[in-house]
């Protein structure tokens, strides 16, 4: 738990100190929301719906650039084999990296709903709660892909391309869900309606955080 | 007879195509330095990082500590601490915060005090607060050579742990290193040149055509890999 916690802080009080993960992740998400506030047509009366499919669109092309970062930041002076080179269980220092990622994203998907509620002009209303279980749910998952994916990357050539390509397929069915979920949110429908898109990303993030756990010390291991 | 904390059978590492190491035998015994010489690209720093566990031979296998290298697990690298090329070091976090995580990484008791104590022995103690992105390349492996030895392992990996110090830096590493082994620490060292360590002993080899051999002109300078590959295979 000691090692888990000093990886934990040491990945947060970078972030404090650089900003670049929080600042990427909200730049790009308000880069999209923008656009897509002019592209999509907001007097046709399923506003929840755009704005459920624009915050989320916003999430992940954030996600990819920002969330991504805790593991591609360890490559910088060979951290990432000091790391490995430590006692550090392989499986203690995913969870910190997954837990830096997931708080970076959550962060993000807090300003960007905010964004996306005004921008769409939406009322707040009780189903915030419902929209903050799929935000988290959702940020989660990705998070536990992306971490995982990125370890990956990192040490192939061209893996900077080859990431979104790897995490978007993956993504999908958590995506839909987190979208479906989160435009019956923001219809202020309980979160009772949207149970079985939640269920779906309770069970994405189960599968893959389970996946990272189990295979982030052989997706690492020795060169 | 002590087992060795080192000893490899036949190892060798191929690069795609290009084979760096070849049927290497090498033996380390406990408390003793090795160093081993060579041109760049001979496979210094591959051998290294197949000693801790990063890098998995091709072929043959590598014992540390008794234990193949590649089945490496906790137990076994909480022993080991390694000076790269690269610092290991985390740009924005201070020389102390740098040091202070390293050490509870391999849960050294009062992490602080101890992160303390190495910076005032290296001689950094006025730049305790100061980000390593500010460093200079020698406080920086100044730095890197007290990450490496804070928690106080048994086998001490440093690849060209002089690059970059000026005579006060070497001066300061070189007691550390002398402290380590007349602890009883193991030390593989590489270099492109033999060097010396006041009052510390150590066997020099070269690498010749991919193999680890003693060493047979310890002060003739060394040009290279290509060298390396034109001279006799040894037999």
């Amino acid at each position: 738990m000691n090692t888990f916690l000093a990886i934990l802080r040491k990945d947060l009080l970078l972030e404090l100190r650089g900003g670049r993960s929080t600042t990427a992740l909200v730049s790009l998400a308000l880069l999209v929301l923008v656009v897509l506030t002019f592209a999509l047509d907001r007097t046709a009366g399923d506003g929840p719906a755009n704005a459920a499919g624009a915050l989320w669109i916003a999430l992940v092309f954030a996600g990819m650039l920002g969330a991504t970062r805790v593991m591609v930041a360890e490559h910088e002076n060979g951290c990432l084999r000091a790391l490995l080179l430590s006692p550090v269980d392989r499986a203690i220092l995913y969870a910190a990296k997954l837990t830096a990622s997931a708080t970076f994203m959550i962060v993000a998907a807090a300003a960007a709903s905010t964004m996306a509620m005004l921008f769409f002009n939406l009322e707040f209303s009780g189903s915030l709660a419902t929209l903050a279980v799929a935000l988290t749910l959702g940020a989660l998952g990705f998070s536990a892909l992306a971490t995982l994916l990125a370890a990956i990357s990192i040490r192939a050539r061209g893996g900077e391309l080859l990431l979104p390509l790897l995490i978007v397929p993956l993504f999908v069915p958590a995506l839909i869900a987190g979208v479906k979920a989160s435009a019956a949110a923001l219809a202020g429908a309980p979160l009772a309606a949207a149970r079985e898109w939640v269920g779906i990303l309770i069970a994405f993030d189960i599968l893959f955080v389970t996946a990272g756990y189990l295979l982030f010390e052989h997706v690492v291991g020795e060169e | 007879m002590a087992a060795a904390v080192i000893e490899t059978h036949a190892l060798g590492k191929t690069f795609g195509l290009t084979p760096v190491l070849q049927e290497t035998e090498f033996k380390l015994s406990p408390g003793r330095g090795a160093i081993v010489i060579g041109g760049n690209g001979c496979g210094k720093s591959t051998l290294l990082a197949i000693f801790a566990g990063l890098v998995a031979p091709s072929e043959g296998y590598a014992l540390v500590f008794g234990e193949d290298t590649r089945r490496f697990g906790p137990r076994y690298r909480r022993r080991i601490g390694m000076m790269s090329h690269q610092s290991f070091l985390y740009p924005d976090l201070t020389a102390r915060e740098n040091l202070e995580f390293y050490a509870r990484l391999y849960q050294v008791s009062a992490p602080r005090e101890v992160a303390e104590s190495w910076l005032a022995r290296l001689g950094l103690a006025d730049w305790a607060g100061d980000r390593v992105r500010t460093f200079s390349r020698g406080m920086e492996q100044r730095l890197a050579a007290a990450r490496a030895m804070i928690h106080g392992p048994s086998l001490l990996l440093l690849d060209e742990p002089f690059a970059g110090l000026d005579p006060d830096g070497v001066a300061r590493v070189g007691t550390l290193i002398k402290s380590a082994l007349e602890e009883g620490c193991s030390i593989v060292a590489t270099a492109h040149t033999p060097f010396g360590v006041e009052g510390a002993e150590f066997e020099v080899y070269e690498i010749v055509r991919g193999q680890v051999v003693p060493c047979q002109e310890e002060d003739a300078p060394r040009r290279g890999r290509l060298r390396s590959l034109l001279r006799p295979r040894p037999s």
